[in-house]
């Protein structure tokens, strides 16, 4: 798959994940229009894109705002099929919400059937530090052990919230850039191997 | 005083006021024209007042009336509004007791009087279906499904997700359960509208709203894996409808579903209750029997579904088999339920959907690649055996085989030598018939039919190749050896087939037969043409080689083939044989070898004649030299020449004969044995001629 750099810069979906009420729209509207929304309105699920700078080269991103509450798993699903990345988020004056992070991730991990998928833990509301449920070093283990960052976000005082779109933006680029080689490089082989080509499906 | 009153507003005004008395009144006390004058003045002003007061009251009265007008209408803009709620309340009230009460039949109690509504709302769906079936070209199976009412319907954009550019418009319709797209029929002259593209179901279909963004506006977006489609409302208002209508609709939904799978939960956790339940309806078979299945099953259509949108065939099957072993096993206990049947159906739609789309999987597309080769076909045939479509698959399974081997057929090109472009071709050809043997057994190990399938495919692959063989190979020019060459080649390749229990070699050898028989009597012509033209060229006298390595170079040539011609050198640089004789043994001995090799039973005769016949031609015309030739010593020359033949040359050829076949060549030694008498002419002309010497 060519991509087009010169015509369209390139695009990276990013899904933002995480139970009800933890902030995914508030950090995604931070992000998006530099505001902080106060009051809470359950999301449907909302598309965002916009062009931005990433290390100096244009990209586009696509961020898929879900809802925190939906009934259909296979809706579910359907979300998650289409992102490239994943923004994990709970709240961490909520340990309800940290404890649901487990299953989203095994959600993501069984759609996208790709253990090495882009994706951020994020403790989000970290400026409710007297409020806190979830210790930091909590949730880095449980980052650990998954083999992914933890970042620790506030969208209401902007803290983190550049860092957790473009760190996962940069996963996601050197992951493209990955399979671009592995695909060139089978390629390769297949010129070596007539025989033995391989099947695409 | 008596006489007549001031004029003024309450004297004009009161009722028993007559002006005829009045005027007359007044022409009687009033004397002179001034005072007359300036009663009219008085008159006058006070029409003036009059007039003014009317015209202020009617204003009043004006303006009155434009506020009330203005309350009116506001009014009746709330009415409206008010009516429009009631409907929506009312439409959205039917459709949730409709789908409950069309998939739920036994969980809610339906009231006369409510059945009565709900009879009249579904006369209106259905008038609502039967104009959208009038519109729509191709959704007569989509809009006649049990329980699935009209929602919602309009026109939309649809918008390039990545480009962001405008592709087509589209009509969509929002059901109880589904959203169906249609294009704008293309063809004017169609009767309907639209043209029916692809439908989606509610509990599977992610919608997002778009955030406005450049010049995308109002837009909506669909993701149905592995598609993302954008729609673009004409306003915002529009686009809150159709995604609020959508989220309606999704709620009613899951709320119609949500007695089945609590009544699910109760089964799992109280079987005792479960048993309850089914004892009960034993004593009651008037009600119908609701079996409790396990959440797992009901989920199967949509598992399968998924699996086949993604591609995973093969967890497909897994689904459809464990889903046909529930069914058997309920059916067996004589449980058959709304559910299990609806369940049933659907899951034998899902696989004949899923057999449809492993056959286009084996299906020859011309732009398909066929990159993967026969490799790329295993799962798909072997899922298809599965399923019990073993034909099918083996029929397209060797149509794809016929295809690749044209494909591999056309890369080879004709470029140098006949029998190059043989060797590669033939081995293309029968290399890749070995791979597609070897795919064939492990695809379809145990069936008789498709062996046979298979091997009248191989035969009739075979001819093909076989034509173009001939057309490649029996050209006039080509020579026998070339011929004789290319056609080994084809043999020791289709000898490969054995090892699979193919044997083509009789019917390579039958298409072939009557070509080599034509080719065989044409080599034998441009001989027997050829000898005739040496044989009067010949001057009867020894070969001269000139020097000694050239003899040499001769001897060894013969040797090569097997024959010693030592004994017929003398001096350094002479060969006691004419060239037309030495010429002759070379194309005789190659001939011979040709032969050997294309020898068949059935081409035996042919080979025994065309051997024969030159080998006689060359005689005869010896033998025609000898009568000729009055010279003593070239008489001796030619007789010499004439041994040659019949002893050495007809030995040798015999015992490579009888070495190749284990016998002699009849007809040879018969022919041979009639020219015997020549040399026993020679044996008394030498005797003589020594004498004479």
């Amino acid at each position: 798959m060519s991509k087009k750099p010169t015509v369209q810069p390139a695009l990276h979906k990013v899904i933002m994940v995480g139970s009800g009420g933890v902030g995914k729209s508030a950090l995604t509207l931070q992000f998006m229009y530099d505001e902080f929304v106060e009051d809470y309105e359950p999301t449907k699920a909302d598309s965002y894109r916009k062009k931005i700078l990433l290390d100096g080269e244009e990209v586009q991103i696509d961020i898929l705002d879900t809802a925190g509450q939906e009934d259909y798993a296979a809706i579910r699903d359907n979300y998650f099929r289409s992102g490239e990345g994943f923004l994990c988020i709970f709240s961490i004056t909520e340990d309800e919400s940290f404890q649901a992070t487990q299953e989203f991730r095994e959600q993501i991990l069984r759609v996208k059937n790709d253990d090495n998928i882009p994706f951020l833990l994020v403790g989000n509301k970290c400026d409710l530090e007297e409020k806190r449920k979830v210790t930091f070093q909590e949730a880095q283990d449980r980052a650990n052990k998954w083999g992914v960052p933890y970042v620790e976000t506030s969208a209401k005082t902007r803290e983190h919230v550049d860092k957790v779109f473009f760190d996962l933006m940069r996963e996601i680029r050197a992951r493209k850039k990955d399979e671009n080689k592995t695909n060139n490089g089978r390629g390769k082989d297949k010129n070596k191997k007539k025989k033995l080509k391989c099947t695409i499906l | 005083m008596d006489g007549p009153k001031e004029p003024t507003f309450p004297l004009l005004s009161s009722p028993d006021f007559v002006p005829e008395k009045y005027v007359r009144d007044i022409s009687q006390n009033y004397v002179g024209g001034l005072e007359l004058q300036l009663l009219k003045k008085k008159i006058q002003t006070l029409s003036d007042e009059t007039n003014n007061n009317l015209k202020r009251n009617v204003y009043q009265n004006y303006v009155q009336f434009i506020e009330a007008a203005k309350e009116i209408s506001h009014l009746e803009g709330e009415m409206y509004q008010l009516s429009h709620l009631l409907s929506e309340q009312r439409s959205l009230l039917t459709s949730l007791m409709n789908s409950s009460i069309l998939e739920d039949q036994t969980h809610i109690k339906v009231h006369k009087h409510e059945k009565m509504d709900e009879q009249d709302v579904e006369e209106e769906n259905k008038l609502k279906l039967a104009t959208i079936l009038e519109k729509v070209e191709g959704c007569k199976d989509i809009v006649e499904v049990e329980g699935r009412t009209f929602i919602h319907e309009g026109d939309l954009l649809e918008i390039d997700a990545t480009e962001n550019m405008a592709l087509k418009f589209v009509h969509v319709y929002l059901f109880s359960d589904s959203l169906m797209i249609t294009n704008r029929n293309s063809n004017p002259r169609s009767l309907t509208r639209f043209t029916y593209e692809s439908i989606y179901e509610l509990s599977s279909l992610a919608v997002v709203n778009v955030r406005d963004m450049g010049n995308i506006k109002h837009a909506f977006k669909l993701l149905i894996f592995p598609d993302t489609r954008v729609f673009q409302c004409s306003s915002n208002a529009s686009k809150k409808e159709w995604l609020d209508k959508i989220d309606q609709a999704k709620k009613s939904k899951l709320a119609s579903e949500q007695p089945k799978r609590e009544s699910l939960l109760v089964e799992k956790t109280s079987p005792a209750r479960m048993t309850f339940i089914e004892s009960s309806h034993e004593e009651e078979p008037v009600i119908k029997i609701i079996i409790n299945h396990p959440e797992w099953f009901l989920d199967i259509p949509d598992e399968l579904d998924v699996c086949i949108a993604q591609r995973q065939f093969e967890e497909a099957v897994n689904y459809l088999n464990k889903a046909q072993m529930y069914i058997n096993k309920t059916t067996d206990h004589q449980q058959i339920d709304m559910a299990l049947t609806e369940i049933r159906e659907k899951v034998e739609q899902k696989r004949n959907s899923l057999i449809e789309m492993l056959m286009k999987e084996l299906e020859v597309n011309p732009e398909k690649s066929l990159q993967g080769g026969l490799r790329a076909t295993r799962t798909a045939v072997r899922l298809l055996n599965q399923l019990g479509r073993s034909t099918q698959a083996c029929d397209l399974f060797l149509k794809l085989c016929s295809n690749i081997l044209k494909l591999q057929c056309k890369r080879v090109k004709r470029e140098g030598s006949t029998t190059i472009y043989v060797r590669h071709l033939s081995s293309v050809v029968f290399t890749n018939m070995c791979s597609m043997s070897d795919e064939f057994l492990r695809a379809f190990p145990d069936s008789t039919d498709c062996a046979s399938a298979y091997v009248v495919w191989a035969s009739g692959e075979l001819s093909l190749f076989t034509t173009h063989f001939a057309k490649q190979v029996f050209m006039p020019q080509t020579s026998l050896s070339t011929i004789t060459e290319c056609v080994e080649l084809v043999r020791i390749q289709c000898e490969k087939l054995y090892s699979y229990g193919i044997d083509f070699r009789y019917q390579l050898d039958g298409t072939l037969r009557a070509s080599l028989n034509k080719a065989l009597s044409d080599a034998k012509d441009k001989l027997i043409d050829s000898i005739k033209l040496r044989v009067s060229e010949d001057k009867w006298i020894p070969i001269n080689l000139k020097t000694k390595s050239a003899l040499a170079r001769c001897l060894q040539e013969y040797a090569q083939m097997g024959l010693k011609l030592d004994i017929y050198v003398t001096g350094d640089v002479w060969l006691q044989l004419t060239p037309s004789n030495l010429a002759f043994t070379k194309a005789f001995l190659i001939l011979l070898e040709d032969c050997l090799k294309l020898k068949t039973t059935e081409l035996l005769y042919t080979i025994d004649d065309t051997l024969c016949k030159v080998f006689e031609a060359q005689i005869r015309c010896y033998e025609h030299a000898l009568r000729n030739e009055s010279q003593h010593e070239q008489r001796q020359f030619i007789v010499k020449n004439i041994e040659f033949l019949l002893m050495v040359l007809y030995e040798f050829a015999q015992k490579k004969y009888r070495e190749n076949s284990g016998y002699e060549c009849e007809q040879l030694n018969k022919t041979a044995t009639e020219f015997l008498g020549l040399l026993k002419g020679r044996g008394t002309k030498t005797k003589y001629s020594s004498e004479f010497l």
